[in-house]
Formats: structure tokens, C-alpha cells, sequence
């Protein structure tokens, strides 16, 4: 009998067609093999019996999302394919019938998702960047070093409301701009460097825990609250939790970078950026008033009105002002947004959802509680740090947005009389810091070639641990003052 | 002839393009450079594509394109290619035409070499894959300084000849090892080294190795015709006959001043894959220039 070598080799002799389609398929199979192992996983368990105390809508609903996790970490299907599949097997395998599924795939964080991706292509259309540069010069000019603490505060507060990928979009240029020619082979210009591309990227991720606008996770999160629990959270209450930990957080975070990349900064250029800043003609450029206006407008919005036209469809009113006026073309938001993206928030959030109503989350909490009945005994409440570092963790290595659309529910089900540990969760998602994946800023940086990941892990890794104490202490002595 | 040489950081690319260079000269072919940027996560390539655009308006380029200007220096410095206008300078130039991940930088100026220059970002394999399949490149030319199943994976999947510059100097002079056997990539690779050893006067030592096989003779044979070949075109070279295991025989035989260039394994894809070949573990154990013909 033939072994499975000897029919290969005998497969040798025949044409160079079948070499060729051969090639073709390891290809596909080498490119896709994280899409195979997930079926065969999804196969595997499907094929087990149910575990105990679990419905069976429930149990195919985690394994969607194991699979959704396995895909969407390793990305060997696109994005908006990995969404389709997701609403797929909703249906067909019996999570929930097609009008179910249908009607929890849009929804007020999806519309803002949507919103604020075409909102900051908008906005970052017009070309703020100088103008905000001529500001922060005039605040924060007279010494580098705090040019780099006002770069890295000027990015927290406009991140804060507009959204992380707005703001790195508009303060990287700036940041770039007084390290162009710095030597990086020396460690003083390195540093310099990274000092100063930190410090943007840190602003812009610390910023955007601190209102609801400054996240989708945020946004997905309250969702979730008014549909799961009977807390509600408005835009003044977010800020009056969140704020107090970004400025703490940016304290820290000046001085862990500071610790981490110490330099004389004698290679940073502020006067002749400043020269070149003071050339720029942006007196007259009419569009940056408007700009202004349509910003300041939507952010008044979003404070007054959040509750009575929801976020979402605020965030839609700025893109579509933008695009009456001319200010941008629906073509380059067309080719700027990321679909892709707002598809696959559309489904986790539907497949979040439905992980709630089939009892799921709550089969996964008691688990959870189990597992810390086992813990030795302590006065410590353990629940919230496992819930804070697992949340922080995950969107690490998944995002933050899609971390809180499928863990959210979970979050809330842990205590759906406390506020703490809902915003605990959607706040400890933010903290972006150890991975050039898990964030729009940590990716855009990485991009420039200039941050490695290991850079990145190191400095991150003080700032994470950091940022989770703050977190703690905050929801155990300030939020309870509220 | 369509030859791509990729390039990564400036450090390590110097010997990729002067040897890069020198065989599409040889060849008087289209060469494109390539740099291949980091893959960047689906949740953020619009985002980092809107910033590289902002950056480029203000003539902060994205790394690659600084690459790219330092791979265009370089050649001219080393005469590879010659400006037209030597008024014109790479910023006066650049121009940057994207298309999804692929990203074309032009240059305005007239040069005597048609010279592409390319951005590309994501998995290195998938892009150059893609840039050999829509451009019909026939030689891929890479440093060696990636890990070795990404060597593997080049021969497997790119649908061209390849070239692995392993520590290459400059200023070194070469001889071409060419070890023949019965395969069609082995005749590929002849009909390489001869142009380029013609046009270099490079000498070349053809070998073959002997593994007591019925093939044995027919190796002789191949071994007297294409020693016959290389004569006839005025090639400087000799022949030697090695035994026993072909990998061992070929890395211990070649030296630092040895360019390889030897055929593709005509062994199954399959098996290729999950066992790998001769010429690819030829490739990953030599410590010089490697070049596979398809």
C-alpha cells in the first residue's frame, strides 16, 4: 500500500499545473491558518455536550466569541468578513432568531462609531495642525521641556472630546515637526525622540478615558448600562468619575517618560519651528474659524443634548455640517473611514447582546466568582482588580472597543447596583499601553518607525501598572464621595 | 528582465542594492526598489494612512520614503544610475501615488536607468508576493538578515527566482559557485550565471554532487556540457566533482567570496512546505549571496 509520502512523491511526476495549484493552496492555507483553527476549534466544542447551568443559545454564543477573539487578534480574514460571520452564526446556530440579530446590529454607540470616524476625517481635513502648533508655542514655548508637558496636555483635553485618532492625526505632525533632523543613533537624540513622540501618544491615550466622546468603548459602555442595569451615566457624570484619573494619569505619565528617556533635549528645535510656525499664513483661512465653531458646537451638543439625541447620532451631526458647508467632500470621507471597522463593532456590539440575554454573562460571572472563592480569604474585594487588570489586559491584545463591546456585559453583571465597576472596566480598556495593537495612537506611532514594541512594552508596562493603581484608588475613595 | 530588490532599514540594505544593482545591469533590466513597511492592524490602517497623508503635506515623510531617498543617493553615488538634471533634487521630485497598500513615488526628473521606487506596507511575504505577481518580476532580491523561515517561505510562495544577500561586501570580489543537477531550475540558473558572469568577468566554478545514484552519470554529463557552455562564451572557469550529502557538500564547499546560484527544488510543494528542500536549506546555512533560479 501507498504511504501518504509515496503518493506525494508520485504526485511529483505530474504536471506543473497541479504544482501550481498546490502552491496556491499552501498559500491560502498559510495565510489562513488561524481562520482554519478557529472552525475546527468552533467544530470541537459544538460537538461537546453543554456545560452544566448553561443554556445551549448561550453556550454557541461563547463560542462565537472565542472565535470572534481568535480572529480578530490574528486577522487572517478581513474585518467586515469576520462581522458578516459573526451575524451568521447568530442565526444559524440558533443564538437568536434573523429580527433579533438584525435589530441589535445598529444601535446609538454603532451610529457613534460611525460618527466620529467621519467626524475626524473632517475635522482633520482642515488642517488644524499649525494653527494648534502657533497656540501651543504661545502657551508653552519658553522652555522644551515644557513644550513637551503642554504638547502631551493640549493632546489630553482635545482627546478627551474628539477622540484619540482625531487628535494623533493632528498632534503628530507637530511632534515630528521639532525632531525631524535629530541624529537617533545617538542616545541623547533617541531619547529626545521618543521623549517627544511619547509624549503625544501618551496624552492622546490617557485623554480619551475622560468623557464619553473620547472613546467608542466609552460610549458602548453606557449603552450597555442603560440596557442592562438600572445605573445611568450622562456625559457630566462620565467627566466628574473620569477626569480626576487623567490628570493624575498625566502627572505620572510625564514622569515615567521623563524616567525612561532621560535627555538633555539640545537636539529638539523649537525655535526654528517656531519660525517656520510664524510664516504660515492661517490668519485668513476662513475654514479653521468654522472649523472651530463646528467643533465647539458638537462638544456643547454632546454635553447638553447627549441624553435626548444620544451621542451617536450628535457625532453624525458633525460630519454632516462639515459636508454641507464644503468644508470636506464625501469622497475623502468615503475613502478615509474605516467600514470596515464599523461593521465589526456593529456585530461584537449585537453579539454582546446577545451574550447578556442568553444568560451567558451571567453563567461566566458565577464561574468567576467560583474561581475567586478559591482565593485564601482576604478583606480585599478581589473581584475588582481581576475585572480592571483582565479588561486592561485584553484590550491590549484586542482593543479596547471590541474588548468592552464583548466583555462589557460581563463587567456589569459582576455588580449591576455599582457604577464602579462598569466604568472601571470601560476606563481600565483605555490604558493602551503595552502594545503597538491595541490602539489607533500606539499604532500610528509604531508606523513612523521610530518605536519599536519592546519600547513600547517597557515603558508601558510602568505606565499600565501605574494607571490600574491610580484606577483603584480612585473608585475606592473618590468615586464613593460622588 | 524585471528585477525587485526589497530593502529594509538603510544599515543593512547597502550590500543588498549593490549586488541588487549588479545583476540588473548585467541583465539591463527594470529594476524596482521596495521598501516594505510594518504591517499595521486593520483597526487602524485608515488611521495611520490619514496621518502618513498629513505627514507628507508636510514634508514629514514616512519612513519608508527616507529609505527610499537613501536607496536613490546611494545608487547614484555608486554610479548605478545617472540624474539627467542634476538640479533636481529627491524632494523636488516625490510625488506619492497610493493605491491601497502599495504606494508608487515618483520622480519628475529624467534618469538614464528605469529605477521604480515602492512603498508597500503589511506582511512582507504577502506584499513582495504581490509585487512579483502584478509587476512579472524574475528575480526577488532580499537581505539575509531575516530569520530563516522567512527565506523558506520566499522560495515557497514568490513566483520568481530568488536572491538571499547574505553577508555581502561591497568591495569583496566574487567568484559564482554553481552547483548543476538534472532539474529545470538548475538550467534556470546556468543561463543566469553565465549572463551575469559574462558581463561581470566574473569566474565561475561549476560543481555537481555525486550521491551514488543511478543519476550519477547524467550529473557528469550535465557537469562536461555546462563547463563546455561557459568555455564556448568566454568564461573563466572550472569544474569540480563533490560526493555525498548535496547540502553539506554545497555549504562546506562555498566560501565567503562564493556567490551560489543553483535551481529550485523540483520536489513536491507539500512536501517543500512541511520538510523544506536542498537549495533552500543550501540557502539558509551558507554564510554568503544565495540566488535560487525558478
Amino acid at each position: 500500500m501507498l504511504s501518504f509520502l509515496d503518493l506525494l512523491n508520485k504526485l511529483d511526476s505530474m504536471n506543473e499545473s497541479y504544482k501550481i495549484i498546490s502552491s496556491s493552496m499552501l498559500y491560502w492555507f498559510s495565510q489562513k491558518k488561524w481562520f482554519v483553527f478557529s472552525v475546527l476549534l468552533a467544530i470541537f466544542l459544538l460537538n461537546l455536550s453543554t456545560p452544566i447551568g448553561l443554556t445551549v443559545p448561550g453556550y454557541h454564543s461563547l463560542i462565537i466569541l472565542l472565535m470572534v477573539f481568535t480572529l480578530v487578534t490574528f486577522e487572517p480574514i478581513p474585518f467586515p468578513a469576520i462581522a458578516l460571520l459573526t451575524l451568521v452564526l447568530q442565526v444559524l446556530l440558533g443564538v437568536a432568531p434573523p429580527d433579533v440579530v438584525a435589530a441589535s446590529f445598529m444601535n446609538d454607540a454603532v451610529l457613534f462609531v460611525m460618527g466620529s470616524l467621519m467626524f475626524a476625517i473632517a475635522i482633520v481635513h482642515q488642517g488644524l495642525d499649525i494653527r494648534l502648533a502657533k497656540v501651543i508655542i504661545r502657551l508653552f514655548g519658553k522652555s522644551k521641556r515644557l513644550f513637551l508637558a503642554g504638547l502631551m496636555t493640549i493632546s489630553a483635553i482635545l482627546s478627551s472630546f474628539l477622540g484619540e485618532h482625531t487628535i494623533i492625526a493632528i498632534m503628530l505632525p507637530i511632534g515630528l515637526s521639532v525632531v525631524k533632523n535629530i541624529d537617533t543613533k545617538q542616545t541623547d537624540g533617541r531619547n529626545a525622540v521618543l521623549l517627544t513622540l511619547f509624549s503625544v501618544a501618551y496624552g492622546t491615550i490617557i485623554g480619551s478615558i475622560g468623557t464619553p466622546s473620547g472613546g467608542a468603548r466609552n460610549v458602548i459602555m453606557i449603552n450597555y448600562l442603560q440596557e442592562f442595569s438600572s445605573i445611568h451615566i450622562d456625559y457630566w457624570e462620565w467627566m466628574k468619575h473620569a477626569y480626576p484619573i487623567l490628570i493624575i494619569q498625566l502627572i505620572v505619565a510625564y514622569f515615567v517618560l521623563q524616567f525612561a528617556f532621560p535627555t538633555t533635549l539640545k537636539n529638539i528645535q523649537i525655535q526654528g519651528y517656531k519660525k517656520k510656525v510664524a510664516k504660515s499664513n492661517t490668519r485668513n483661512n476662513i475654514n479653521h474659524l468654522f472649523s472651530s465653531i463646528i467643533i465647539l458646537f458638537i462638544v456643547t451638543c454632546w454635553f447638553l443634548f447627549n441624553e435626548q439625541f444620544g451621542l451617536g447620532i450628535i457625532a453624525l451631526c458633525g460630519a454632516l455640517i462639515f459636508m454641507i458647508c464644503g468644508m470636506v467632500s464625501w469622497e475623502v470621507i468615503n475613502k478615509n473611514t474605516n467600514w470596515g471597522v464599523i461593521l465589526l463593532f456593529a456585530a461584537t456590539i449585537s453579539l454582546g447582546f446577545q451574550i447578556n440575554e442568553t444568560g451567558a454573562s451571567s453563567w461566566m460571572v458565577e464561574k468567576f466568582n467560583v474561581m475567586l472563592a478559591l482565593m485564601p480569604e482576604s478583606d480585599l474585594n478581589l473581584s475588582w482588580p481581576f475585572m480592571a487588570i483582565l479588561t486592561g489586559l485584553t484590550a491590549n491584545f484586542f482593543t479596547s472597543s471590541a474588548t468592552i463591546s464583548l466583555l462589557g456585559p460581563m463587567a456589569i453583571e459582576l455588580q449591576p447596583t455599582d457604577i464602579s465597576f462598569a466604568l472601571s472596566a470601560a476606563i481600565a480598556s483605555g490604558f493602551s499601553f503595552l502594545t503597538v495593537i491595541s490602539s489607533p495612537t500606539a499604532m500610528i506611532i509604531y508606523s513612523t518607525g521610530l518605536v519599536s514594541t519592546k519600547t513600547f512594552f517597557k515603558v508601558g508596562l510602568l505606565m499600565f501598572t501605574s494607571s490600574i493603581v491610580i484606577l483603584y484608588l480612585m473608585s475606592k475613595f473618590y468615586w464613593v464621595t460622588l | 528582465m524585471n528585477i525587485l530588490i526589497a530593502i529594509g532599514g538603510k544599515e543593512y540594505s547597502k550590500p543588498t542594492l549593490d549586488l541588487g544593482m549588479k545583476i540588473a545591469n548585467s541583465f539591463e533590466a527594470t529594476t524596482t526598489i521596495a521598501y516594505v513597511g510594518k504591517k499595521i492592524s486593520q483597526f487602524s490602517e485608515k488611521d495611520v494612512s490619514v496621518v502618513h497623508q498629513n505627514l507628507d503635506d508636510r514634508e514629514l515623510y514616512r519612513p519608508g520614503v527616507r529609505t527610499l531617498e537613501w536607496a536613490y543617493d546611494f545608487l547614484e553615488s555608486k554610479k548605478y544610475i545617472k540624474k539627467n538634471d542634476s538640479s533636481v533634487n529627491f524632494n523636488d521630485n516625490l510625488i506619492i501615488d497610493e493605491e491601497n497598500s502599495r504606494m508608487r513615488v515618483l520622480l519628475k526628473g529624467s534618469h538614464s536607468n528605469k529605477i521604480d521606487l515602492i512603498l508597500r506596507t503589511g506582511e512582507i511575504i504577502d506584499q513582495l508576493r504581490s509585487e512579483v505577481e502584478s509587476n512579472s518580476h524574475d528575480i526577488t532580491i532580499i537581505g539575509g538578515g531575516g530569520n530563516k523561515g522567512m527565506h523558506h517561505k520566499l522560495v515557497q510562495f514568490i513566483d520568481s527566482s530568488v536572491m538571499v544577500v547574505k553577508n555581502y561586501s561591497v568591495n569583496k570580489k566574487y567568484k559564482i559557485l554553481l552547483p548543476v543537477n538534472n532539474s529545470l531550475g538548475s538550467n534556470k540558473a546556468i543561463e543566469i550565471a553565465q549572463q551575469f558572469a559574462k558581463s561581470k568577468k566574473m569566474a565561475v566554478e561549476i560543481i555537481t554532487v555525486l550521491e551514488n545514484k543511478s543519476s550519477d552519470k547524467e550529473l557528469k554529463s550535465i557537469l562536461k556540457k555546462t563547463e563546455k557552455k561557459f568555455t564556448n562564451a568566454g568564461i573563466k572557469n572550472n569544474i569540480t566533482i563533490l560526493e555525498g550529502d548535496p547540502v553539506k557538500s554545497v555549504v562546506k564547499y562555498a566560501k565567503d567570496d562564493s556567490l551560489v546560484m543553483l535551481g529550485v527544488s523540483p520536489k513536491n510543494p507539500i512536501l517543500k512546505y512541511f520538510f523544506g528542500s536542498k537549495p533552500i536549506s543550501i540557502a539558509q546555512q551558507c554564510n554568503c549571496p544565495v540566488l535560487i533560479a525558478k
